[in-house]
């Protein structure tokens, strides 16, 4: 199942709603008619090249004759509203049909071709019809092109009037349209069907994707945006000349593609503006300007390989991380009140080999219990069982490297199942727990278990909203639903909406105490879901699944029957070692969280648990590794 | 059609297809070697047809014009070797190569372009061979200059098969161009001898450059044309072997020679268009093309 939420649910939305309000407001702050008709120069270009995109990024196809379709539109224009007189404004809607034309045609020729000879048979299409277009200078003027073409009016007014105003907004709606329906294709399946013949070809053939189709829809597409641009350029600058044809236009509407970034969408945007108001800044150095903007372009390729949007996204990423690391700082030295409210005595922080990790521990004397937390939650999701079972016994909860008040991590060494499982033992080792019992959620359930496989002093296991593996990896996928959830753990940046409908699932939306651990989402580093993710695989499974089948550590399963996620048909049928009362205990009310939602349920049955083995005589290292 | 003006066309045509394969070998030299088209051929054109032009207004004569093709090609020869090292070697290992190099070499051109018109202002030149023969060929009298260029075309196009085939470098260069992964592992610096490529591809455009130069006028962005041309050979003949542009590029200067005879200026470029889709469309790898590449 593919993951992929609607525009306003992502992480996109906020931006482009202020770049559309900014562009919006700005020709009202800047009268001057010279820099909006840069500002629309820079429309014109944001529409070219980022439809250029689908066919050159996305498509793998390297159209050279896009020019011609922005040409077409022009000439289509020229020819429509001046020599046949039809209405501009219908003409600029009929312009496209024109460039499409063009493109199935052109779509025939390629049809075989592959990499460079595409590019070579797709300029020589276009000089041909530079060739034609010149040639017949009764209609379309020769050389020097038509002038004088019907500028665009509503009623009476024209749209130069005040200052351009009208042109400007129209080339906006273009660019907001053109914006719209690239996001909607790169999303819809012909959109998917064009990338995935870019992948890998054959695949998708063998798929049942039409490999001479997709390229015509690709054309086509990538056409009709560029055709209305190119009318509409027409009735602005009120000439069509054949110098669109030339390498030059070409070259700046490529630069901007390039630089922007292949593949994306707002990148060739992006460049679109970075690239003219650079070029614009230059512009009294007459040839010194294309000097140094091509140098540029030079140095941008040279350096960032994969253009501006990527240097935008790895600025993005480190600034999530960072942002996270922040809150962590802020709720440490800040929020200790709220949290210390809520355990009942406060966390300290204890250094290990993974960074400083935050650690509540109640001192009791009793038997310990070590409580670790799942995926981007926090240690005061235990709260309920602190409070329970504090007076009894010796309660320690942690928050996990990236997680809660602890620092982040290193992504490459600190993220990962084993990474969290030492942390444990090391927390174990540095409070003198002795053998704790070691209860773990959802993903702690792997890192208990982990905990536990290394060897690890361990009396009995717990564990929660975990599907243990009987087989590896053939019950990875059967362990789970498939939901969007389940991408969702992996995700490394979530939208402000997807915060709160991950921390809504695991967490009940409506238990007011245990609003500290639906924050604990906002605070988590996302490369620690990623990596966690990620790094399933190098995880010792056979080792973790030869514990339970051998059964040398008492083991708990303990799930909501609700709980969304685990498939509770395969935790019914888990065949392996002595689990406690034979069988996963159900805990109505629980969902993903029976501690948190049905506490009162869970702590009897966990009481139950922790009765019948906190006596019991520890297995010993030589007897996990031999069990005979 | 008389049989005199037949040999004109045919003659002006063999002598247009001469330039073409000067101007085309460089193109598919580094197309086969690099696996990159380069935009910025005609740009090389252009510059070194400059360079020529100011070194003839020092040193007249044909003396001075024989030093000034001579200097003038290896200055570009030694102006793409380094280039090589600015603009396709940092994508080397890119599997975007192809695109990228498409920006560079054009952004390049325009680097050129530019400097030229800096240099040299914008105002249209013309070399001067002072070479005044001409040549008696069956009725049809034909300019010295002519001769001159297609003498000197076939001359460095049989020199740079020799370097190709016979010399070390030239054969560690072919080696490198059909199999790269091996060339490096038998100890070539397989960047060096791209960049030696990247020269020589310089160095025929250039000299292309000096003959254009001494037959017509010559502006900073005369180097499209030519690309164009190159463009049209290259595809025509294929660039499986080396020596297939070359006759794709006499084939291309005949059959231009009388389109313009019998269709005019404006249509014959159409007329070779439509030929090379035509070819594109029937046999991809070129008439005298295989899908092997070899240089």
């Amino acid at each position: 199942m593919k993951y992929a939420p609607p525009f306003h649910r992502t992480n996109g939305l906020v931006p482009v709603i202020i770049a559309l309000a900014t562009l919006i407001v700005l020709p009202l702050i800047f009268t001057d008619t010279y820099v909006r008709h840069i500002l629309i120069l820079v429309f014109i270009y944001a529409i070219l090249a980022s439809n250029w995109d689908l066919s050159l990024g996305y498509g793998g196809v390297f159209n050279f004759a896009h020019m011609a379709f922005f040409a077409i539109g022009l000439y289509a224009y020229g020819i429509g509203a001046k020599i046949i007189g039809i209405d501009p404004w219908l003409t600029i809607l009929l312009a496209p049909l024109a460039s499409m034309a063009f493109a199935a045609l052109l779509a025939a020729p390629i049809l075989r071709l592959e990499g460079i000879y595409v590019i070579l048979v797709t300029i020589a299409a276009s000089q041909l019809l530079l060739k034609i277009v010149v040639s017949q200078s009764d209609i379309t003027g020769g050389t020097s092109g038509m002038v004088l073409l019907p500028r665009l009016t509503i009623g009476d007014y024209r749209l130069t009037s005040d200052g351009r105003i009208g042109y400007y907004y129209v080339a906006l709606l273009l660019l907001a349209a053109s914006t719209v329906f690239l996001y909607k294709l790169e999303r819809s399946s012909v959109g998917r069907a064009i990338k995935a013949l870019r992948d890998n070809k054959y695949y998708a053939i063998s798929r049942g994707v039409s490999e001479g189709a997709t390229r015509l829809y690709t054309l086509c597409a990538s056409a009709v945006l560029p055709g209305l641009a190119g009318a509409f350029y027409g009735s602005y600058v009120r000439v069509a000349s054949p110098d669109v044809f030339g390498l030059s236009f070409l070259t700046i509407t490529l630069s901007i593609l390039l630089v922007g970034g292949v593949s994306t969408i707002w990148g060739p945007i992006i460049a679109a503006f970075a690239i003219t108001v650079f070029a614009e800044l230059l512009g009294e150095y007459g040839a010194w300007r294309d000097i140094i903007v091509a140098c540029v372009i030079i140095g941008v390729v040279v350096i960032y390989p994969g253009g501006l949007f990527a240097g935008i996204q790895e600025l993005w990423d480190a600034l999530d991380s960072r942002k996270a690391a922040l809150i962590a700082l802020w709720r440490r030295r800040f929020q200790a009140g709220r949290r210390s409210e809520l355990m009942g005595g406060p966390d300290r922080m204890v250094e290990t080999s993974h960074g400083r990790i935050a650690v509540f521990d109640n001192g009791n004397s009793g038997q310990a219990l070590l409580f670790i937390h799942g995926n981007s939650a926090c240690k005061e999701a235990f709260f309920r069982q602190v409070a329970a079972f504090g007076d009894r016994y010796r309660i320690v909860a942690f928050d996990l490297p990236g997680h809660g008040v602890s620092e982040n991590g290193n992504p490459r060494t600190d993220y990962n199942y084993e990474a969290y499982a030492r942390v444990a033992a090391e927390i174990v080792e540095k409070l003198s727990l002795g053998t704790p019992i070691v209860f773990g959620w959802s993903l702690g359930g792997y890192v208990a278990l982990e905990y536990a496989a290394a060897g690890n002093p361990t009396r009995a296991l717990a564990i929660c909203g975990t599907s243990p593996l009987g087989t590896f990896p053939d019950d990875m996928p059967l362990g789970y639903i498939a939901s969007p959830h389940m991408e969702l753990a992996g995700k490394r940046f979530f939208s402000w909406y997807e915060k709160r409908i991950y921390a809504a699932k695991t967490v009940p939306a409506e238990d007011a105490q245990a609003q500290l651990v639906r924050h604990a989402v906002w605070r988590t580093d996302g490369r620690a879901r990623e990596q966690v993710v990620a790094r399933m695989k190098t995880v010792d499974w056979p080792r973790q699944i030869r514990l339970m089948k051998e059964g040398t550590v008492p083991f708990a399963m303990i799930n909501g029957p609700e709980d969304p996620f685990i498939n509770h048909d395969y935790c019914a049928g888990f065949p392996y070692g002595n689990i406690w009362r034979g069988k996963t205990q159900n805990i109505a009310g629980g969902g993903h969280a029976p501690f948190l939602a049905a506490a009162a349920a869970f702590n009897a049955a966990f009481a139950e648990f922790l009765a019948e083995f906190e006596t019991l005589k520890p297995a010993t290292q030589s007897e996990l590794a031999t069990p005979d | 059609m008389a049989i005199d003006t037949f040999i004109f066309v045919l003659i002006s045509g063999i002598v247009l297809g001469g330039l073409y394969a000067l101007m085309a070998v460089g193109l598919s030299v580094v197309w086969t070697t690099l696996d990159v088209f380069n935009f910025a051929h005609g740009a090389f054109v252009a510059l070194g047809a400059y360079v020529a032009w100011q070194i003839s207004q020092s040193a007249p004569g044909p003396a001075g014009f024989a030093l000034a093709a001579a200097l003038s090609v290896a200055f570009m020869f030694a102006f793409g070797f380094c280039l090589h090292f600015g603009i396709i070697k940092p994508f080397e290992r890119s599997p975007n190569i192809v695109l990228l190099a498409v920006i560079t070499t054009l952004a390049a051109s325009s680097i050129i372009e530019n400097g030229i018109q800096l240099v040299w202002g914008p105002r249209e030149k013309q070399i001067d061979p002072n070479i005044d023969m001409r040549v008696d060929f069956g009725g049809v009298a034909i300019a010295g200059i002519d001769l001159l260029s297609l003498a000197v075309a076939l001359l460095a196009l049989a020199g740079l098969a020799v370097f190709l085939r016979r010399s070390a470098t030239g054969r560690a260069m072919r080696a490198a161009a059909q199999n790269r992964e091996a060339a490096e592992l038998m100890g070539f610096n397989v960047a060096f001898l791209f960049a030696i490529a990247f020269g020589i591809a310089a160095a025929t455009a250039a000299l292309a450059g000096v003959f254009i130069g001494s037959l017509r006028f010559i502006n900073p962005s005369f180097g499209a044309d030519p690309l164009m041309k190159s463009l049209i050979v290259v595809i025509f003949g294929g660039v499986a072997q080396f020596t297939s542009p070359i006759y794709a590029a006499f084939i291309i200067g005949i059959v231009e020679a009388f389109s313009i005879y019998f269709l005019g200026l404006y249509w014959a470029p159409a007329v070779l268009f439509a030929l090379m889709i035509a070819v594109l469309m029937i046999k991809p790898e070129g008439l005298f093309g295989n899908r092997q590449k070899t240089l």
